[in-house]
């Protein structure tokens, strides 16, 4: 049958969800054992190894959810809207997270939950559009809903520069870049380290999630394919 | 000591969204799976007859 899918090897194969796991135990150890603290902002700063990473993750599905949906404009296969779906999702989470997580720092460190300057609004419209994209996702009829939402996705993954820009262009009350920030920017090498290898977990752990969501979107389509034949069936009385 | 608090708030709430988030498309895979092996072999035993 066309609608059966190969369900019995495990979404997350183990040599993906065994170092995933691992790379983020090693990475929590980091956090709160190893990495010195920093001189101004005290233990809080540690926030930082989580933040930061939550946020690469987050571009980085944004990214390939935008290809995913370029490559479904261009050949119509719904491997690449599974795919699209899949790392889509998953900026909502790690979004939320970067923003969860940011605004508690900043309780911490500037004494405000939020405010509303470049970088912070950017990241809540990024995390906006993609709650929206999902929303439109559920609310659209099937036989156009790729295709909408594949619009939707490329025009988010268009706000991505405009966060990863704002602290270089605008002042704003987010410190300015530690990596790539020009002049007088940069951390101690154990931060950067430490950093360096919470992306490095979290894009493995990103890659675990997004094919379990993947297998998740696939069967869902052919939950739905396998309904409306059923339904074709009982109208033709066969 | 009261920032320590803060961090692990926040270490918290950032792991248990993740933790929440795999638990709940597990769950939704696995339910998934199991409606759609059924109704295959609904289908399948309809076509045999």
């Amino acid at each position: 049958m066309s609608s059966r899918i190969a369900t019995d090897s495990p979404a997350v194969p183990l040599w993906l969800g065994g170092p995933a796991a691992l790379a983020m135990l090693v990475h929590l150890y980091l956090v709160f054992m190893w990495v010195s603290t920093e001189s101004t902002m005290g233990i809080i700063q540690r926030i930082f190894y989580f933040h930061v990473p939550a946020a690469t993750v987050a571009f980085v599905a944004c990214f390939v959810g935008g290809v995913a949906s370029i490559l479904y404009l261009i050949k119509r296969d719904n491997k690449w809207d599974d795919l699209s779906v899949a790392a889509n999702e998953t900026v909502v989470v790690f979004e939320a997270i970067n923003i969860v997580m940011g605004s508690i720092w900043g309780r911490r460190v500037w004494g405000i939950w939020w405010t509303w300057d470049a970088k912070l609004t950017s990241a809540f419209l990024l995390f906006f559009l993609y709650v929206a994209y999902l929303l439109i996702r559920r609310a659209t009829p099937v036989e156009v809903r790729a295709t909408v939402c594949a619009v939707i996705c490329i025009l988010g993954m268009l706000d991505v520069p405009l966060i990863y820009m704002s602290n270089r262009i605008f002042r704003t009350q987010h410190p300015s870049p530690v990596i790539g920030g020009g002049e007088g920017s940069g951390i101690a090498g154990d931060m950067k380290f430490t950093l360096f290898f919470g992306m490095f977990a979290m894009l493995l752990l990103w890659g675990c999630i997004v094919r379990l969501r993947r297998r998740v979107a696939q069967l869902e389509r052919a939950g739905e394919d396998l309904t409306r034949r059923t339904n074709e069936m009982v109208d033709q009385g066969v | 000591m009261e920032n320590l608090n803060w961090l692990f708030y926040a270490y918290g709430i950032g792991v248990g969204l993740l933790f929440v988030y795999i638990f709940q498309i597990s769950r939704r895979e696995a339910v998934l799976r199991r409606r759609i092996a059924d109704l295959q072999a609904t289908v399948e035993e309809h076509w045999k007859k």
